[in-house]
């Protein structure tokens, strides 16, 4: 609890420090998370070039909104959403055909007995899934974040995150098994 | 096989390139961030210009108008003069 407490602390000071234009506190934001902004719209493109190209227009974003920002809770719920909506809008107004490039599927897994084959073909799927199922996956997966929070962040009634996750999750069954 | 072991395994965060935060400094140097108050103050002084320039575009105007009607009033006045002098003229032969 305490370890918690110093922790909140230290992000409070973190974003003190970068409000008042300190460029190695906002860095330091950035460094904490930039692999969850970065890895939302790599999993929702499948395209490192979009992932990167969408955690710096994010990180700009909040680098000229910093005065906004209250705490460092706020911060994190302010950049997934910022992320998601971002992701949302680039793909209606470029009417983006994912590219999956293969080469360019970073395996970096923590578990060892993880099947390397069924991951890649398991983002492919996630990355075919309609755009508003892909993204409430991605965060329920990746962010392991429940309906709740997610329907926050998405803007849209907890339920019908529940029946966008459901869908989602029965068509990769269905798709899996078809696979097999 | 459990989906959702799977996809959380499938899904983990990854790193972007290193030096994100150099970019993303790099893109903010080409347009700084300014204070909220700063932006107000260059709004302020940017309507204050742009009604200092109304008003004086404004009092032209009226200047030139005026020097149109005084230059008018002193040609009506100059054909009288002159008509009064030829009546004069007229008398005196």
């Amino acid at each position: 609890m305490h370890a918690i407490l110093e922790e909140q602390d230290a992000g409070s000071e973190t974003l003190r420090r970068a409000r008042g234009g300190d460029h190695d506190a906002f860095a330091e934001i950035v460094a904490e998370h930039e692999s969850m902004v970065y890895s939302l719209a790599y999993h929702f493109f499948q395209d490192r070039g979009r992932g990167e190209e969408i955690a710096q227009d994010v990180f700009l974003q909040l680098y000229r909104n910093l005065e906004s920002i209250e705490s460092p809770a706020h911060l994190l719920f302010w950049l997934r959403q910022v992320t998601a909506r971002r992701c949302i809008d680039l793909m209606r107004r470029s009417k983006l055909m994912k590219p999956i490039s293969l080469e360019a599927v970073e395996l970096r897994s923590a578990s060892r007995d993880a099947d390397p084959l069924l991951e890649r073909r398991l983002r492919r799927l996630v990355a075919d899934l309609p755009e508003a199922q892909r993204l409430v996956v991605t965060l329920r997966y990746q962010e392991d974040l429940d309906p709740s929070e997610i329907c926050r962040i998405v803007d849209m009634p907890v339920n019908t995150v529940k029946s966008h996750l459901h869908r989602a999750l029965t068509a990769l069954r269905k798709k899996l098994g078809d696979h097999r | 096989m459990n989906l959702d072991h799977e996809l959380r395994a499938a899904l983990q965060r990854k790193t972007p390139a290193p030096g994100l935060a150099e970019r993303v400094l790099a893109r903010a140097g080409e347009a700084p961030r300014k204070p909220r108050r700063v932006q107000w103050a260059v709004a302020a002084s940017l309507i204050l210009t742009a009604s200092l320039a109304g008003w004086t575009a404004h009092r032209r105007a009226e200047g030139e108008r005026a020097r149109e009607q005084v230059l008018l009033a002193m040609r009506i006045a100059g054909s009288k003069v002159a008509y009064a002098q030829q009546q004069v003229r007229g008398i005196s032969k």
